[in-house]
């Protein structure tokens, strides 16, 4: 038997096929609507930090690892730039307010973001006068466009937008990228009980090289903390227990595709176990048999993927802004291929039943 | 019932990958509405569960008290609208404090005792009558939040200690351990957090307003949103319907639990269809001997609901673990939700199970003479 049955089989009688099909599209839709959600909320969490192009991040010890929380002296400063093997320290600090944006009815929520290092993908701080920043892209949705001054906050601070810059949002704000002066003058003027000194910032990013966390707060007396960024993205608040409880989701959900699928094909090889008898009686070997049955879980699977993908974006398309759902191409990938291995383990169920058919058994059966 | 058993009985690989199936679908919807309910309680509990009839936002903050902060004039000009009876601060903000010998974090509520903005649901112990004194959120009490604990707030400024004289059901804000305390101990605290000089005037967040006898909270919002510029004013209720998050957070898992719920009649109902087209010459050499068709149709759905049930006690067991997992969220496994949810998805598998139904009922008893069954 060559691998042409299943394929006819499929072809010619789809109606067999569809309810399984329609089952495995809606969890191919919940599993990228999941995953969705879980990349849409990491993303837009954790852009600001992932962009840092640094070795570590410092904040103050009794900070918690919070930026909002966190506040670098100038001397403590001084003694992180003095350990052997800095580099390079620069200084970083977040405020998350509203913002006017001109012709628009709703404020946008932006967080500003002062900074002397350069993110990946920001422009050098040197080149933006006071007063001015790069936006993250995302603002565009909320109505901003290069050129527009936004009034920051209930004091109204004035910020001009000069250019953009992808991916690097902040608790799901919009970041404008902005200079320490530009920060501190937003910072003090709407957050008067959380002003910080000119020589003040909330935190340290720092390139260098060896075990830079270690020196870093052991030369500081214990009055930092400092992370690796990987260590900082996870420790901003809900970023591990999403990642966590999503993963958990999905994984489980993905052993439901297993079953659907595994339930499917055996119930199937069951109705065909006369069939294989007589085509393992002409010469049919198991192997054969059984890659049919795969052949079919994985186009049953391919079909559902894709009807599945097509309902996620629909679903996206329509649902409103405010939803964090980010369809991105890795999560694509990610979901076709778990369904494969999902759809091929579960067809693997019936592979017991398939070796077990004993071509003698078709001589006298009349199906 | 008889026909039914035995039939599941016989063929345990197919009936139990059916119920582990179900299992783990009842048990995600379990998992995401506890999940769903926990965390709107845990992100905004504090906020319904106070006192104030309405809450006045800077319009900037978009809804979010963490964003907020109401300007001296902006706070007098609300105390003068008609209808408010009292309009006092209320102070919202993160710190980090040491609780039971670990730091934490912590979120304290700032409201001028006596006024809007007090815990309403006190389970334990009493509001605070000075300052110094807290009600903190009874999720926490056994990790150094509970009645008579210090919990010290740090920072640059050094630290300054709340005692907890109470505790209150339900208090979380941003799934963080809550308290609740008078207004002039919450800027002390802000001070210490920001090393800010003894003195330096801390802003509210929002303002807690009281309405007059007789007044209606709806109209007195709307008399606010005229008579004064560049504040929000919300009801208790929709300042927790729109605070940032909330909607989202509800509006995704609306769509991921109605998939669900769709998905498990659908496995179900496609399991005992296919099901019954493999046993369709068995039921019309059965209904030739004389078995009536409602006995066949009783077996199928004796299975249908035998497989549901199964499945929901799978389900029962793999939520009552999972819960243990999510524990800072403050769920608690509750039997009346797993049975809710049970009989409706039962409900629903009844009705795709129908499809099989209609077959069974058009089985013709003649077929067994001439050996024609029923093919899919």
């Amino acid at each position: 038997m060559s691998l042409k049955l299943p394929l006819r089989e499929l072809r010619r009688r789809p109606t067999r096929f569809l309810v399984a099909t329609v089952v495995l599209a809606f969890l191919s839709t919940l599993l990228l609507f999941l995953g969705g959600l879980l990349d849409g909320l990491y993303l837009g969490s954790t852009g600001a930090i992932r962009a840092q192009d640094a070795d570590v991040i410092v904040y103050s010890s009794t900070a918690r690892d919070s930026f909002l929380r966190s506040r670098i002296t100038a001397d403590v400063r001084s003694e992180v730039d003095a350990v052997d093997g800095v580099d390079a320290v620069g200084g970083l600090g977040f405020v998350l307010l509203g913002a006017d944006v001109p012709g628009e009815a709703d404020p946008a929520d932006v967080a500003i973001a002062g900074y002397e290092l350069a993110p990946k993908g920001v422009p050098e701080v040197s080149s933006l006068y006071d007063g001015q920043g790069v936006a993250d892209r995302r603002l565009e949705d909320q109505g901003v466009g290069v050129g527009d001054t936004l009034l920051i906050g209930p004091a109204k601070t004035e910020v001009t937008v000069v250019g953009w810059v992808e991916d690097t949002a902040y608790l799901q704000q919009g970041t404008i990228w902005v200079n320490l002066a530009t920060w501190r003058q937003v910072q003090n003027a709407n957050r008067p009980d959380a002003a910080v000194a000119d020589d003040v910032v909330q935190a340290l990013v720092v390139r260098g090289s060896g075990d830079l966390a270690a020196a870093i707060d052991t030369a500081t007396g214990g009055a930092t903390s400092t992370l690796t960024v990987e260590e900082a993205v996870l420790a901003l608040p809900g970023v591990e227990q999403q990642n966590s409880t999503f993963n958990q989701i999905i994984y489980s959900t993905l052993v439901v595709v297993l079953a659907v699928v595994g339930l499917f094909f055996s119930l199937l090889t069951l109705e065909r176990l006369g069939l294989y008898g007589v085509l393992k009686a002409v010469g049919a070997s198991s192997g054969r048999l059984f890659a049919g049955v795969v052949l079919q879980a994985v186009v049953v699977t391919i079909v559902a993927f894709v009807a599945g993908s097509a309902l996620a974006m629909a679903a996206a398309a329509a649902l409103p802004s405010g939803v964090p759902l980010q369809l991105e191409p890795s999560r694509f990938v990610f979901t076709f291929t778990a369904l494969l291995v999902a759809s091929v383990l579960g067809s693997a169920i019936s592979l017991r039943k398939v070796l077990r058919v004993d071509p003698a058994a078709a001589i006298g059966t009349s199906s | 019932m008889f026909l039914a058993w035995h039939e599941m009985r016989r063929s345990k690989l197919r009936f139990g990958l059916l119920t582990g199936a179900v299992g783990l679908l009842v048990f995600l919807i379990l998992f995401q509405q506890a999940l769903l309910g926990g965390l709107i309680t845990q992100f905004i509990g504090a906020v319904r569960n106070q006192s104030a009839d309405v809450l006045v936002f800077n319009d900037q903050a978009r809804k979010n008290i963490e964003g907020s902060i109401i300007l001296p004039e902006q706070a007098a000009a609300v105390a003068a609208v008609e209808g408010v009876a009292v309009a006092s601060p209320l102070g919202e903000s993160t710190f980090t404090v040491q609780a039971d010998g670990s730091e934490t974090d912590a979120v304290v509520f700032g409201y001028v005792l006596g006024g809007p903005g007090a815990p309403t649901t006190l389970s334990a112990g009493r509001l605070p009558t000075a300052d110094g004194e807290a009600v903190a959120s009874e999720k926490d009490e056994a990790d150094g939040f509970g009645i008579g604990d210090t919990v010290t707030v740090l920072g640059p400024g050094g630290t300054l200690d709340l005692t907890v004289v109470g505790v209150a059901r339900d208090l979380n804000y941003s799934v963080s351990p809550t308290m609740f305390t008078s207004f002039d101990t919450f800027a002390a605290a802000k001070r210490v957090r920001n090393g800010l000089a003894e003195g330096t005037a801390v802003l509210p967040s929002v303002l807690a307003v009281q309405v007059a006898d007789g007044a209606d909270a709806e109209a007195v919002v709307e008399r606010i949103a005229a008579a004064v510029g560049g504040v929000e004013p919300l009801t208790r209720q929709q300042a927790v319907d729109g605070s940032p998050g909330v909607s989202s957070v509800r509006t995704s898992f609306g769509v991921i639990l109605g998939l669900f719920y769709l998905v498990v009649p659908l496995v179900t109902g496609l399991f005992f269809l296919i099901v019954t087209f493999q046993k369709a010459s068995a039921l019309t050499l059965l209904r030739a001997i004389g078995a009536r068709a409602r006995t066949l149709v009783v077996a199928l759905l004796v299975q249908v609901v035998l497989v549901m049930a199964l499945g929901s006690l799978v389900a029962f067991g793999l939520y009552a673990g999972a819960l243990q997992g999510v524990k800072n969220l403050g769920v608690r496994v509750e039997v009346m939700p797993v049975v809710v949810t049970s009989l409706v998805v039962l409900a629903l598998a009844l009705v795709t199970s129908l499809v099989a139904v209609r077959r069974v009922l058009r089985i013709d008893p003649l077929d067994a003479t001439t050996g024609a069954g029923v093919h899919l």
